[in-house]
C-alpha cells in the first residue's frame, strides 16, 4: 500500500445474497487507483482502499450503483 | 418529469422498485385481458415487455458479473427468461424475471430490517458538533474536532465525542451504549459518550475520543467484524454453496441432453441458486447480534454465538459480580438493656473520625435515623477501632483487637451474637460504652438485588450448574449463594483454582460460561468456553478480549444474552431445515415434472423470505421480556 492510498468505508442496506459481494468488489478493484476492496455481507459494509487523486469516494459509490446496488460513504 | 426518471433510473433502488411495479402492471393488464375479456391478442406482447421490463435490471446485473468472468444468478435467470420467450412460453418468462425482481425486493427490504439493530446505533452518532473555539461556538463536523477542545451540548442534543465533563450538569440517556434506558446524571468530572442523549441542561465537555476513536465507533466496529465473522455451519454452508450452482448448470445441460426437454433444463437454472440455504445461518447471526448490541452486549461473532448458545453452566465470581462490591450495613443487635438505635447513633459518632470503607455504611445509616451529633473528642487506633468521647461518655468501636487492647470483657450474650454473625459471613464490628460492650453491628457486601432474577432466568433457560468461585471466605460465600441461589460454591479460591474449578467442569463435559473482570480471572476466563465480561463501556480491554462484553453492571444482561444466543440457535437450525428442505423439494420437484419455471422462482424466493423473516424474529427476543419488566416495575412501585 502506498502513501497515496486511503481507505474509505461504505455502508449498504441493499445486500441481499451474498453473491453480490464478488460482483461489487470486481467493480471496484477495476477502477484506477483501488489497491483493495472488500464487502462483508454480513453487516452491508465495504471498505476500500484507493487513491482519491484517481478515483474519488463519489467514483466508488457510482460504481457501486452500477453494479445495482446504492451505498454511501460513512464516517466509520 | 424527464429528470425526475434519470434520477429514478440512476438510484439502484427506485430503479429496481418501478421495473418491478411496471412489470406487474403489465402481467395484471395480460391476465385481465385473458381471463376477464377473453382476449388472446394481447397475452404475448404484454407478457414479452414485462419480461423485457423486469428482467432489464437482472441482465444490467448479469453483464457486469459476466464483465468480470463471474458466472451469477442473474444470468442464469436472464438464460431462462430468454430461453422461455424463445419456446413461446411468454407468461413463464415474465413471471421468473418478475418474481425474482420482487422476491429480491422484498429480501433487500426485510434485510435491511435484520441489520436494522445496528443501523439505529450508527445513527445515534450526531454529524456535527458545536464547539468553543476563541470564545465562540463554532459548528464544525463530528470528526473533526479537536482532542481537548471545548464541546457544547444542549438539552435534546445527542453528543459528538467521548469526553469529560468540566461544566454544567444533566441528565444524559446512554441507551446506545448500554443498554439501559434510565438517564445517567451527569455533572463535572463525569465521563460521557459519543452518542448518548442529552435530555436536559447543559454539558460543556473536553473531548477525549472522536470520531473511529469513540467508544460508539469501537462497539460499532466490534459488532460489525462480529456479523462478519464466520460460523463454523456457514463456512461448510459457503462451500457448499459453490459447487451447488455450477452443479445444478451442469445438470440442466446433462439434463437437456438426455432428454431433450428445454423446459426441464430451464427451470433448473431457475433454482439453481441455493438463497436459503446460502443466508440460512448468517442472517441469525446478523439479527442476533444486532439484537444483542441493541441491549448492550456485544457477542464478539457468530462462533460466540453458537457457544453461547449450548451453555450448561456458569461460573462467577463473588464481589462485584453477584454483590454490590462494597460493604453494606446488614444487622444491629443491641444487647439485653440497649436500644438499636442508640447503638448504631454511637458507632456512628465513633465512625466521624475514620475513612475506613467500613465506616461509611454506618454513617449513611445513621444519619437516616437522625441528626449526627460531633465527638467531643476522636482517638483512631489503627488496625482495630475508633475511641470517641461524647455527652461525657467514652464510645469504643472496633473490632475484637480492640476490646483485647482496652481489656474489655465479652458476656456469653455478646459472644454468641458475634459468632451467629461471622456464621452469616458479615464482618462484625463491635460498640462499647463506659467499658460495657452495648451491642454489635453486622456489615456484609450484599447480594444484588438483580442476581436472584437472573440465576432463575438462567435455571429456566436450562442452565443447570451455576457455580460461584470466590477468594472469599466460606461462611460469607455461602451466605450470599444462599441469598441468590448460587448451586454450588468454591470458596478461598486463588486465580489458579479457579483454573482448576473451570477445567473439572469441562471435563465433566459442561459447556461453561465464566464471568469476571478479565484481571485475576484472566486464566479462568480463557479456560471457560465463554468468557463474559461487565461492565464493559468504561474498559476498552473488556470490550476486546471477552468473548461476551456486556456494557453495564447489570446482571440481567447476563441471563439475556444467554437468551438470545439460544434463540439465536434454535433459529440457524430451523433455517438450516427449511433451506434443505426447499432445495431438496425443488429438485424433486423438478425432475417429478410438478415444478415449472414459474413455480420453482416462487418457492425459491419464498423460501429465501421466510429465511430473512424467521431470522427477524430474533429481533424481539426474549419475547416475555417486556412483560417481566412491567411486572418488575409494578413491583418496585408497590413497595
Amino acid at each position: 500500500m502506498s502513501n497515496t492510498t486511503i481507505r474509505t468505508k461504505l455502508r449498504s442496506d441493499e445486500l441481499s445474497c451474498p453473491s453480490c459481494v464478488p460482483k461489487i468488489e470486481g467493480a471496484l478493484l477495476a477502477l484506477p487507483g483501488v489497491e483493495n476492496a472488500e464487502v462483508k455481507f454480513g453487516s452491508g459494509r465495504i471498505e476500500v482502499e484507493h487513491d482519491p487523486a484517481r478515483t474519488d469516494v463519489a467514483a466508488l459509490v457510482s460504481a457501486i450503483a452500477k453494479t445495482g446496488y446504492a451505498a454511501k460513504p460513512s464516517a466509520f | 418529469m424527464f429528470s425526475g426518471l434519470m434520477d429514478i433510473y440512476r438510484h439502484p433502488a427506485d430503479r429496481h422498485k418501478w421495473l418491478t411495479i411496471a412489470s406487474g402492471v403489465f402481467i395484471t393488464l395480460a391476465l385481465v385481458a385473458w381471463y376477464g375479456f377473453g382476449l388472446a391478442a394481447p397475452w404475448a406482447p404484454l407478457m414479452t415487455s414485462a419480461a423485457v421490463l423486469a428482467g432489464y435490471d437482472i441482465a444490467l446485473r448479469a453483464w457486469a458479473s459476466l464483465r468480470r468472468r463471474q458466472l451469477s444468478i442473474e444470468l442464469l435467470v436472464i438464460v431462462a427468461a430468454i430461453g422461455a420467450l424463445f419456446i413461446d412460453n411468454h407468461w413463464e418468462s415474465a413471471a421468473v424475471t418478475f418474481l425474482f425482481m420482487l422476491g429480491a425486493w422484498l429480501e433487500t427490504r426485510t434485510m435491511s430490517r435484520t441489520r436494522g439493530a445496528l443501523k439505529a446505533l450508527i445513527d445515534a452518532a450526531p454529524v456535527t458538533a458545536t464547539v468553543l473555539r476563541d470564545g465562540e461556538t463554532v459548528e464544525v463536523p463530528a470528526h473533526e474536532v479537536a482532542l481537548g477542545e471545548t464541546v457544547l451540548v444542549r438539552a435534546g442534543e445527542r453528543l459528538p465525542v467521548d469526553g469529560e465533563v468540566i461544566e454544567g450538569s444533566a441528565a444524559v440517556n446512554e441507551a446506545s451504549i448500554t443498554g439501559e434506558p434510565i438517564p445517567a446524571e451527569k455533572s463535572p468530572g463525569s465521563r460521557v459518550f459519543a452518542g448518548t442523549l442529552a435530555e436536559n441542561g447543559l454539558l460543556h465537555l473536553r473531548a477525549t475520543g472522536v470520531g473511529a476513536d469513540t467508544t460508539l465507533a469501537r462497539i460499532i466496529s466490534r459488532v460489525e467484524e462480529a456479523q462478519e465473522a464466520k460460523a463454523p455451519a456457514q463456512r461448510m454452508i459457503e462451500s457448499f454453496g459453490r459447487w451447488y450452482t455450477p452443479g445444478v448448470f451442469v445438470m440442466a445441460v446433462v439434463s437437456y441432453i438426455v432428454t431433450r426437454n428445454v423446459e426441464l433444463a430451464l427451470t433448473l437454472l431457475v433454482v439453481s441458486c441455493p438463497g436459503a440455504l446460502v443466508i440460512s445461518t448468517p442472517v441469525s447471526v446478523v439479527a442476533g447480534i444486532g439484537r444483542a448490541a441493541r441491549a448492550g452486549i456485544l457477542i464478539k461473532g457468530g462462533e460466540h454465538l453458537e457457544n453461547a448458545g449450548r451453555i450448561t453452566a456458569l461460573a462467577l465470581d463473588k464481589t462485584g459480580t453477584l454483590t454490590e462490591g462494597q460493604p453494606r450495613l446488614a444487622e444491629v443487635v443491641a444487647l439485653t438493656g440497649q436500644n438499636k438505635q442508640d447503638v448504631l447513633l454511637w458507632a456512628a459518632i465513633a465512625e466521624t473520625g475514620s475513612n475506613h470503607p467500613l465506616g461509611r455504611p454506618i454513617i449513611e445509616a445513621a444519619r437516616k435515623q437522625g441528626a449526627l451529633p460531633t465527638a467531643t473528642s476522636l482517638e483512631e487506633i489503627a488496625g482495630m477501632g475508633l475511641i470517641a468521647r461524647h455527652d461525657g461518655h467514652e464510645i469504643a468501636v472496633g473490632s475484637h483487637r480492640l476490646f483485647d487492647h482496652l481489656g474489655i470483657a465479652f458476656d456469653a450474650e455478646a459472644q454468641d451474637g458475634i459468632a451467629r454473625l461471622h456464621g452469616l459471613g458479615h464482618t462484625v464490628v463491635i460498640v462499647a460504652r463506659d467499658g460495657a460492650v452495648a451491642g454489635l453491628l453486622g456489615l456484609a457486601d450484599m447480594a444484588r438485588a438483580s442476581a436472584r432474577p437472573m440465576i432463575d432466568r438462567l435455571h429456566a433457560l436450562g442452565v443447570h450448574r451455576v457455580v460461584m468461585l470466590t477468594g472469599d471466605q466460606r461462611p460469607a460465600a455461602e451466605a450470599i449463594a444462599r441469598a441468590v441461589g448460587v448451586d454450588e460454591v468454591h470458596a478461598g479460591m486463588m486465580p489458579d483454582d479457579k483454573l482448576a474449578g473451570i477445567r473439572a467442569m469441562r471435563a465433566e463435559g459442561l459447556h461453561v460460561a465464566m464471568v469476571g473482570d478479565g484481571i485475576n480471572d484472566a486464566p479462568a476466563l480463557a479456560a471457560a468456553d465463554i468468557s463474559i465480561a461487565m461492565g464493559a463501556s468504561g474498559s476498552d480491554i473488556a470490550i476486546e478480549t471477552a468473548d461476551i462484553a456486556l456494557m453495564t453492571d447489570d446482571l440481567g444482561k447476563i441471563a439475556e444474552a444467554m437468551e438470545i444466543a439460544r434463540a439465536t440457535l434454535a433459529n440457524m437450525r430451523q433455517n438450516l431445515v427449511i433451506a434443505v428442505l426447499t432445495v431438496v423439494g425443488l429438485l424433486f420437484g423438478v425432475y417429478g415434472g410438478t415444478i415449472h419455471m414459474a413455480g420453482g422462482m416462487l418457492v425459491h424466493q419464498l423460501s429465501v423470505l421466510i429465511v430473512i423473516l424467521n431470522a427477524m424474529r430474533l429481533l424481539r427476543v426474549p419475547k416475555a421480556r417486556r412483560a417481566r419488566a412491567a411486572a418488575q416495575t409494578a413491583k418496585r412501585a408497590a413497595a
